[in-house]
């Protein structure tokens, strides 16, 4: 074979010598795996996805005529105040996001150092976000509804039964019941991945501190958050961007009724019970453009706090090493100055 | 190495050509490969050696003579086509009863026809899925009409079953799927609206006579909640589907007049407030006031559909607004089925109470089915809905006209039964498209309806508001689609 090889390469070649060749058969073989992925890519989400921007610009139903009206429909999304209303639902997803990531945050450091039933505690942990969002919609639904699960469990602590809330129809806090199911779902995954962090993370780093009198709190601060801080980066990142497009919670518990309708919900609604596809695709491009820029804004923001998790010192600690070495030399600048008026006063 | 080469490549081809299968399997599927000869049935209407595109047929808009399949009234269920070869599958959205009952009744026909293969696919949230498929044109044979089908496309995805005037004196609720005359589609029977109510709460609070008007019904719900421990009015409201259930109302029942719908798109402000409390105000009063004067259950927000089946059978709750489909739901749900009973809507037109009665889901055929499956498809259909106990079943009105009434429908007595006329020509899809623009959903947006329970819960807002925005928005889609509009 190496001999046709060297031949082939300067006589002129058969098909079947160049179809043979390494090249060819180096790029049949890159072609052939890629064809599969890059099929169902295409297949499943460019195509749609092109189909979804074209429907933007169009008054169609799901079936019968449809016809082009350019922009209106984004220019109706900006118009109508319900909309963007709901995207201040997402504020309280977003800040059961942080919540979330703080617990997992807690439960991962407490697992990293040696807890009895370590496993049972991370399957029962990572056990709900195994369930399918539509079922835990269900679950939630009786645990909150009046006289079932959670108001049996505050009543035991003795609250009186009209002052326990209506957890899904008092709007003060519906949505806060809703964002603790996310919170519920998510956590475990969360603490997974920290977890898969922090083990990478020397162990004997963690003795060595100790050694040196760090405790829990310093070893968590010192060592392993600056060892993590790009997985929690990246966490944060798909929880705030998976909260603005929050969707089983409200769909299946409260149907987005009671104040609780999220962007997509409403999206939805627009979609398939009023029939307005153009206009729902519109608002689901604009709604990409917000994620696209909150991503981008919470990338550069912590870019600007943290650095890419490779240097020893974060860049806020860069940053006030800095300040303070600014101001020590501001201050022999300006004590210099003192001495130079104090000359000069001399002087005249 | 060469063998590694050849593997990957033979690996590859491999999966490549089976994707391409799997494309073409699922395209073929539908239509089985039944080698029937159609046009060789007794049948005197076949015209001969006909493979005309039915599509096509359909488009010209004549019903009968579209090649070689008969329409609904020219096919006789057990004596034609008793050769026929073929395999239909029907969509039902009746995922409960799917495997049991209804596997039952394709049991039933298939020995009377013992070469058609009758099978059911249950489809969950049946609207939207059914939508979708109905777009790829591949879905089966039978289908429950979605609503989401207006009127004038109902010839691209149906095929005809007649002329309106020939079927008209044998089926009922036909002109809600009857566009220029042509009946595509055959109600599953029908539901006369009213309220289900549990007979030994009322008369345990001491109501002897059955309201007729808004205020006197609410004053019995009252006397339900001050003289027996059942919520007088349960509300269903995290259901969504049972607020969506409050419109269907608003046109007979509430106005006794059959064209309120044909004519809705062209009233100014069909929303506005009538002095003799009818019209579709008056419905969303008595929703409105209940919810208000606190005559329903305590937690909207948390209810549920299935459990309240069983707890209005055993008197916990007294009284659901639902269309008398669900009368026979609740009889079962308990050991109380001779409590239930089904009331008329307590408005009155001039003295007279007046209930709209109409079609459920409707029957349609898929038009690109082959001419072999079409008739199959007939076949069953009629037989379903002329000769096997679906509405004894399901305690509806019949497709039949001179089918008998369920026995719930008893206390209508002097009732005016009403079902909504066929649209003017032109117009078929007027209602619907004034409907969706304006997002007030009539009948296919349970949203507004949930608000007005929200509203009057949180007293937010008014329902004098509430309607005041709706009647905006009617007359904001009447503009944009440029309707005309009578004073």
């Amino acid at each position: 074979m190496g001999k046709e090889k060297t031949a082939g390469a300067k006589s002129d070649k058969t098909f079947g010598e160049w179809f043979r060749s390494r090249k060819v058969q180096k790029f049949l073989v890159i072609f052939t795996f890629m064809f599969v992925p890059l099929f169902l890519l295409l297949m499943f989400t460019y195509i749609p996805f092109g189909k979804m921007v074209q429907f933007s610009f169009y008054n169609m139903k799901y079936i019968g005529k449809r016809s082009f009206v350019g922009l209106k429909n984004y220019v109706e999304v900006f118009n109508r105040p319900e909309i963007f209303k709901s995207l201040l639902v997402s504020l309280y997803y977003m800040g059961g996001a942080v919540i979330q990531l703080a617990l997992a945050l807690f439960f991962a450091t407490l697992m990293v150092f040696k807890v009895k039933g370590e496993s049972f505690f991370k399957a029962t942990m990572f056990f709900p976000y195994l369930i399918s969002g539509i079922a835990i919609g269900f679950i939630f639904k009786f645990f909150y509804a009046r006289g079932y699960v959670l108001d049996s469990i505050v009543a035991l602590f003795g609250v009186a039964e009209e002052n326990i809330p209506y957890w899904l129809q008092d709007t003060k806090i519906n949505n806060i019941s809703l964002a603790a199911t996310s919170v519920w779902r998510y956590t475990g995954q969360n603490m997974i991945l920290f977890l898969g962090a922090m083990m990478s993370v020397d162990a004997n780093l963690y003795e060595a501190a100790s050694l040196d009198g760090a405790n829990k709190w310093h070893q968590f601060k010192y060592i392993i958050l600056p060892s993590i801080k790009s997985i929690v980066v990246l966490n944060l990142i798909l929880s705030i961007s998976g909260s603005l497009s929050a969707f089983e919670p409200p769909y299946v518990i409260t149907n987005g009724t009671m104040g609780t309708g999220t962007y997509f919900v409403i999206m939805n609604r627009l979609a398939h019970e009023n029939q307005k596809v153009g206009l729902a695709s519109a608002m689901a491009i604009v709604l990409l453009a917000i994620i696209i820029l909150c991503t981008v804004a919470q990338k550069l923001f912590f870019a600007y706090v943290f650095d890419d998790g490779t240097d020893d010192e974060s860049k806020a600690a860069v940053r006030r090493r800095k300040k303070q070495a600014k101001k020590n030399q501001g201050a022999v600048e300006r004590g210099s100055s003192h001495e130079k008026e104090k000359y000069q006063t001399v002087i005249v | 190495m060469k063998f590694k080469k050849l593997a990957a490549l033979g690996m590859a081809a491999v999966m490549t050509f089976s994707l391409t299968a799997c494309g073409e399997g699922g395209g073929n599927s539908g239509s089985s490969s039944s080698d029937v000869n159609a046009n060789s049935g007794t049948a005197d209407n076949t015209a001969a050696g006909s493979t005309a595109d039915s599509g096509a047929a359909a488009d010209s808009g004549s019903a009968d003579a579209a090649g070689g399949v008969p329409t609904i009234d020219q096919i006789n269920v057990g004596e034609d086509y008793k050769d026929l070869t073929a395999s239909i599958k029907v969509l039902t959205n009746r995922t409960d009863i799917v495997d049991t009952v209804y596997k039952g009744y394709a049991e039933e026909f298939m020995q009377l026809y013992p070469n058609i293969t009758v099978e059911y696919e249950g489809i969950t949230d049946y609207e939207e899925s059914v939508t979708l498929r109905l777009t790829a044109g591949d879905w089966g044979d039978i289908m429950f009409i979605p609503t989401s089908v207006a009127k004038n496309e109902l010839s691209t995805y149906f095929m005809p079953l007649g002329d309106y005037n020939t079927l008209d004196p044998v089926y009922n609720f036909i002109e809600e799927k009857t566009f220029e005359n042509v009946v595509y589609g055959i109600a599953n029977g029908g539901t006369a609206s009213g309220i289900a109510y549990n007979k030994k709460v009322w008369a345990d609070a001491g109501i002897t006579e059955m309201p007729k008007t808004p205020e006197e019904f609410l004053d019995d719900l009252q006397l339900i909640k001050d003289n027996t421990d059942a919520v007088p009015l349960y509300t269903n409201f995290a259901a969504g589907w049972t607020m969506g259930a409050w419109d269907a109302y608003t046109d007979c029942a509430a106005t006794g007049d059959p064209d309120f719908k044909n004519n809705m798109p062209h009233m100014s402000n069909p929303f506005a407030k009538r002095d003799d409390m009818t019209g579709p105000y008056a419905v969303y009063y008595i929703l409105y006031e209940s919810v208000a004067r606190g005559l329903v259950e305590d937690d909207p927000a948390s209810t549920d559909w299935e459990s309240s089946k069983g707890a209005i059978n055993r008197g916990e709750y007294a009284t659901m607004v639902l269309g008398s489909w669900c009368v026979e739901q609740f009889k079962e749900a308990g050991e109380n089925p001779d409590d239930i009973g089904y009331m008329p809507f307590p408005i009155s037109v001039n003295g007279q109470q007046y209930a709209g009665s109409g079609g459920n889901y409707s029957f349609g055929i898929n038009v690109d089915a082959s001419d072999e499956n079409k008739i199959a498809s007939l076949l069953y259909m009629k037989w379903l809905i002329e000769e096997s106990t679906i509405y004894l079943d399901e305690g509806s009105i019949p497709a039949r006209k001179d089918g008998e009434y369920p026995s719930v429908l008893e206390a209508f007595d002097g009732v005016t039964l009403l079902s909504n006329s066929p649209a003017p020509e032109g117009e078929e899809d007027l209602f619907d498209n004034v409907n969706n623009e304006s997002e007030v959903g009539i009948n296919n947006n349970d949203y507004p309806d949930c608000e007005i329970l929200e509203a009057a819960l949180y007293g937010s807002r008014t329902l004098d508001e509430i309607m005041d925005e709706w009647n905006q928005k009617w007359t904001a889609a009447q503009e944009s689609l440029g309707v005309e509009v009578n004073q």
